[in-house]
Parts: structure tokens; sequence; C-alpha cells
């Protein structure tokens, strides 16, 4: 077979493996990971009404891995009656996170600006992270809707991360370490993050040091919050393609090795 | 003069920035507001030169002929998504957010998913082992993919443990120094470009 | 019907059909992808940094000082000029010096002493237990930060030590690719989530 022919066969194989792995449907009880059981412990502990910024940090292509992170974090914060100011520091993330959070209000009945706020996005991460720490409202003057700040009844008496509880960066890319290195010490904030599972390694650093205080890492991340609030999703729903995708890398993997290990062997 | 304006604005700004780590004074924090929202609305600025730049580009290869169909699309659905936002505004129900989450969103998603067949491609073709940390690479993939594996949590508790070990000490500790690494390195060339010694965004136009 | 999610579909299929090779219906949905993500950012950075904050408070709110950031925007417009194209270097001075300003402290303290001060554990514990864990951080963080020590010859002691921290690397390499393998397929899954149910309705 040449390579052509074998790349095409994998990727129909892939597709395949997929296909027929997410049409079985199971519900899955999984163990719940340290840093989820963190994460979930963090939003309980926090007293109802608490001010919560919940950023979408990340772009529309990963949106099948960060959405149902950001959904199950979203019932849980609107279950416990917390107060959430949504922003983006990503352009793309601004469509992505008004009508989630519009979506998942609706779900608990809250009221736009008074249970919670989409304050849009501004370009320059850094400088609005900086920024935010002196006045919320110098960075954003109006919400995404276009209402000035000191107008939304949800937005008095919020000046800047004084009057935050907690930060929940959803992030595809390294956002949530500027998060973390540009308010750092000076602002003392409580920082959760919600990642693709291809950043969980780079944030290991900052877990282990307690800048990020814990993290919902990719779709089994997202599968083990559902786990503990007993809402199965589309993150549950997923474990089995997971599983199945999963066995079949490692399966080309021994493949391919045996392969090039014969070829060795055979050409000595 | 056109060296020395913008080595003093850097200057000026960098130190700004700088020192309102430091300092909780009114005038110190008024400063770092002002070249705060500058620097917001300059970066903007950055994103219409680059849009600018595309559609010159798109036009010139429209003129030659080349690729026109395809450039012709883009520019389309470059000025069709102003003009939307123009017409219906960029509320829920807006066609501007109607052609975000139907034709952009779904795009993008589907191209980076691409890699998902180019990752198992490479996982045959080139996941080998060759020597010792190529070996090293692979018995650690497979042991994060195995233990991982949602199912995993049914069979046995070695391989997930073991999975967080990796991942919590001896993983972490190359990326560390790795982010170490980057953070003295970026500290210095910050240092530098402040104090005007790294001079190389004044090169070109 | 959904006209949204058969357009969605299509131009999935579409993106998709480059695994086969590529194809003008491919190109098509990817300059057709390219165009719109620059129009939607267009958008985006007009309404949240124009509007918001330069229209607005200048011709509303009359803050004339903005005058000075609207100046220096349009500065970057002279990269278009070869005779005025050294003008965009001012506005691009006061970003890269706010930028290298505020990342001082951030590098020094939050990445570089944090992490260092995180990483000095006692290797044996208060009840007297051998910190194994501890003792692979350690040489884990030296030997790869010896791999980066560039100002000697890796030969020796070094060279060796700095061996190490190639393994060290190896395995976070591997631990990342393992991660980096879920999330492509979790994304995949996504599509295949969407095809089956909001294209096909063959699952509910």
């Amino acid at each position: 077979m040449n390579n052509q022919k074998i790349r095409w066969t994998i990727f129909a194989s892939l597709f395949a493996v997929i296909v027929v792995s997410y049409i079985i449907t199971l519900k899955w009880r999984i163990p719940t990971s340290p840093s989820v059981q963190k994460s979930y412990d963090l939003i309980e502990s926090l007293p109802p009404s608490s001010m919560v910024i919940v950023s979408f940090d990340h772009e529309a292509s990963s949106l099948p891995e960060i959405q149902p992170i950001s959904y199950i974090i979203l019932r849980h914060l609107f279950s416990r009656n917390q107060r959430v100011i949504g922003m983006s520091l990503f352009a793309e993330g601004t469509a992505i996170g008004y009508q989630t959070l519009n979506k998942l209000a609706a779900e608990y009945g809250k009221k736009y600006g008074e249970d919670y706020v989409f304050l849009g996005f501004k370009p320059q991460h850094i400088s609005a992270i900086l920024g935010m720490g002196e006045s919320i409202r110098q960075v954003f003057p109006q919400d995404y809707l276009g209402n000035y700040l000191a107008e939304i009844p949800l937005m008095s008496g919020v000046e800047n991360y004084r009057q935050i509880a907690a930060v929940i960066s959803l992030a595809d890319g390294d956002r949530t370490v500027q998060w973390i290195e540009y308010t750092g010490k000076k602002h003392g904030l409580t920082i959760l993050g919600g990642f693709t599972a291809a950043m969980i390694t780079t944030y290991d650093p900052y877990l282990s040091s307690g800048q990020l205080y814990s993290a919902v890492g990719g779709i089994v991340g997202a599968a083990e919050y559902e786990g503990i609030l007993g809402l199965p999703g589309k993150a549950n729903r997923a474990l089995l393609s997971q599983t199945a995708a999963h066995i079949f890398i490692v399966l080309l993997v021994i493949a391919g090795n045996i392969a090039y290990f014969k070829r060795r062997k055979g050409g000595k | 003069m056109s060296s020395r304006i913008p080595l003093i604005v850097c200057l000026v700004a960098g130190l700004i920035m700088f020192l309102q780590y430091f300092s909780a004074h009114p005038v110190a924090r008024a400063m770092f507001n002002q070249v705060n929202d500058w620097w917001q609305i300059i970066f903007a600025f950055t994103l219409f030169v680059g849009v600018a730049a595309f559609m010159n580009n798109s036009m010139r290869a429209i003129r030659r002929g080349k690729e026109r169909p395809f450039k012709t699309v883009s520019l389309l659905a470059l000025i069709s998504m102003p003009l939307l936002a123009i017409i219906g505004g960029t509320k829920i129900g807006s066609p501007f957010l109607w052609t975000f989450d139907n034709l952009q969103a779904p795009m993008q998603a589907t191209v980076f998913s691409l890699l998902a067949f180019f990752v198992a491609s490479a996982s045959f073709r080139g996941f080998r082992a060759r020597n010792l940390q190529a070996t090293i690479l692979l018995v650690a993939a497979l042991i994060v993919l195995l233990g991982r594996m949602p199912i995993m949590a049914y069979l046995s508790d070695t391989i997930p443990e073991l999975t967080y070990w990796i991942q919590d000490y001896p993983s972490m500790a190359a990326r560390r120094a790795i982010l170490i690494g980057i953070g003295l390195g970026s500290m210095t060339t910050a240092l530098r470009v402040i104090l005007g010694l790294e001079r190389t965004y004044l090169r070109g136009q | 019907m959904d006209w949204g999610a058969v357009a969605a579909g299509l131009l999935t299929l579409a993106i998709y059909s480059f695994l086969y090779r590529d194809n003008p219906v491919y190109k098509f949905a990817e300059s057709l992808l390219i165009g719109l993500s620059i129009g939607y950012a267009l958008v985006t950075f007009w309404q949240t940094a124009i509007l918001d904050k330069l229209v607005y408070p200048l011709f509303s709110h009359g803050q004339l000082l903005l005058i000075v950031p609207l100046l220096l925007g349009l500065m970057m417009f002279s990269r278009f000029s070869r005779r005025l194209g050294w003008l965009s270097r001012i506005p691009l001075a006061l970003m890269i010096g706010a930028g290298a300003g505020s990342a001082i402290p951030a590098m020094l303290y939050e990445r570089t002493l944090r992490q260092v001060s995180n990483s000095i554990q006692p290797l044996v514990t208060a009840g007297g237990q051998f910190n194994f864990s501890g003792l692979v951080v350690l040489v884990g963080l030296l030997s790869t930060l010896a791999y980066f020590y560039f100002s000697r010859e890796h030969k020796g002691f070094l060279g060796s030590f700095a061996k190490i921290g190639t393994y060290f690397m190896m395995i976070f390499f591997g631990a990342t690719f393992g991660y980096t393998v879920m999330s492509r397929m979790s994304t995949l899954i996504g599509r295949v989530d969407f095809l089956l149910t909001d294209f096909l309705h063959y699952l509910k």
C-alpha cells in the first residue's frame, strides 16, 4: 500500500471509529480528578451573590471542547445564585460568550443586568487585565449591548478586582497565564481555569505553585464536573468515543513501531 | 528624528507601565490609565492596517487573475460582515450572529478538527522508538493516553495515578524550567527594549 | 428546515473534503472562512475599541486628550507610504514600551521567582519520610535549566547533567502529545456530534 492509501485508510478508520462509538449511548460514572473536585468545591464555598468573572478566552475552533466546560461551570454558578460578569479577551469569544451566557442564564431564569452581565471584548488582553485592576469601568465603559456600566444594577459597587470573588478563564491558549501573571500578588485573585486538554501540561507549574487555584481540563474534565453535579451532558456522551479514539491511536503507535522494527531488522 | 522619537516614546511608556506596579500615587495611576487606554486604541488600529493590507493584496491578485474566484469570495465575505452588523446589529437573532454561528464557527472548528486525522496519521508514521529519548517520549505519551482514557477508571487505579504523577512531577519540572528560562529571557529583552538597546522593532516599515 | 444547520453541515463536509486532497470545494470554504473571520474581527474591534473607547468619549464627552491616540493610530497607516513610513514606529514604540514595562514585574516575580520558590521543597518531610517526588522536581528543573545553559560547552558533568534534562523534556513533550491527541479527538467528536445530531438528525 502506498503512503497516500495508508493515510486515507487511517483517516477513514478514525472517522468510522468515532461515528460508531458516538452512536452507542452509555451513561458513564467516572471518578473525579482532584483539580476538578477543587474547582467544584471553590464554587460551592462562595457565598451566594458573589461576583465571579467568567472570561471566554478562546476562539470558535476549540468550541467543541470548551463549550461543555463553560456550560457546566455556568450551570453550577447560576444554580448557586452567583452573579456572573462575562467578558472575553478574544474577539471570537465575544459572540460565543454573549450567547452562551444568555442561553444558560435563561435556563435558570436569571435576569440580565441584575444576575449577570456581558461586558464584551477589549483588544490588547494584557492592557485589559491590568486596567481592570484599577477600574473595570475604565476598561469597559459600556457592556456588549451598549449600556453604560454606571446604569447596570449588577455593576453598582463593582469598582475593580477587590469586589471579585473569583475569575474563571475558559481558554484554549495562554490567556489564563496572563490572568495569573498580570494580576498575581498585586491583586491576589482566585483564578480557576477551564482548558482544552492540549493546554493542561502548560498550566501544571501554575497549579503546583498555587498561582492557579484549580483547573477543569478537556472533555474528560467537563464530564467529571457533570458527574459531580449529576447533570450528564455532551461531555459524558463523548466519553465512549474518546475512549475508542485513544485506543485507536495507541494501536496505531504500536502497529507503526512493529512495522518500523520489522523493516529495521530486515534492513540489517 | 525617525529613531529618536520612537525611542523616547518607548522609554516613557515603558517606565510608566513599569512604575505603575509599585506606585499607588494618584498621578501614577492617572498616567497608567492614560497609557493603558491609548495602548488599546492603537492596538485596534493595527488590525485595521492588517485588513487594509489584506484587501489591497486580494484586489491586486484579482486584477492579475490569480485565484480570482477564491479571492473574490474572501473579499465579499469580509465586506458582508460589517454590512450585516450595520443592517441588523450584533445582538442575539441578528444576521451577523447567524453568520458567525452557522458559517464561521462551524468551519473554524472543522478546520481545527482536521488535526485529529493528521495526528492519527503521524502516530502511525512518525512516532517511533528510534532511540532512548524517543522511547521516553513515546512511553510518556502512551501512559497519558491510557491513563486519561475514561474507561481506565473501571480497569485500573495504577495507570491513572501514574499519569497524574508524571504530570505533576517530572513533566511539570521540565515545563517549569522552560517557563523560568522564558521568564528570564523576556525580562532581559523588556529591559533592553525600554533602555533602547534592543531596536529591532525600528527596522523596516 | 434549519437552514443554518444545513449550511454549517455542507461547509463542514466541504472542509473535510481536504482529507482526500486539496480541491476547489475546500478552497471555496477556506476563502469564505478567511473573509468572514477578518470581517468579524473588524466589526468587533470597531465596536469595542474605536466606538467604545475613542469615538463616544471624544465626540460625546469631549475628552480631547483622546486626539493623541487617534493620531497615533492613524500613523499606523503610514506603513503604506515609503516617505512617511517611519511615522508608524511611534505608535509601535508606545505599544512595545508599554508591553515591556508591564512585563518586567510579571516575568520577574510571577513567572520566575514564584516558580523557583515552589521548587524548593524539603527532601525529608516532617514525618521523616523521603520526599522522592520533590527530588524528581529538583533534578528535573536543574537538569533542564542546565540543558539551556549555553555559556559553557556541554562536556563532562554539565554535559551528562544536561542530558538528564533532555529525558525530562521528553517526558513533558510526551505528556503534552498525549493530551494534544486527547484534545484533537474531542474536537473531532464535537463535529461528529454536530453532523449526526443537528445536520442529519440521526441522533437526538
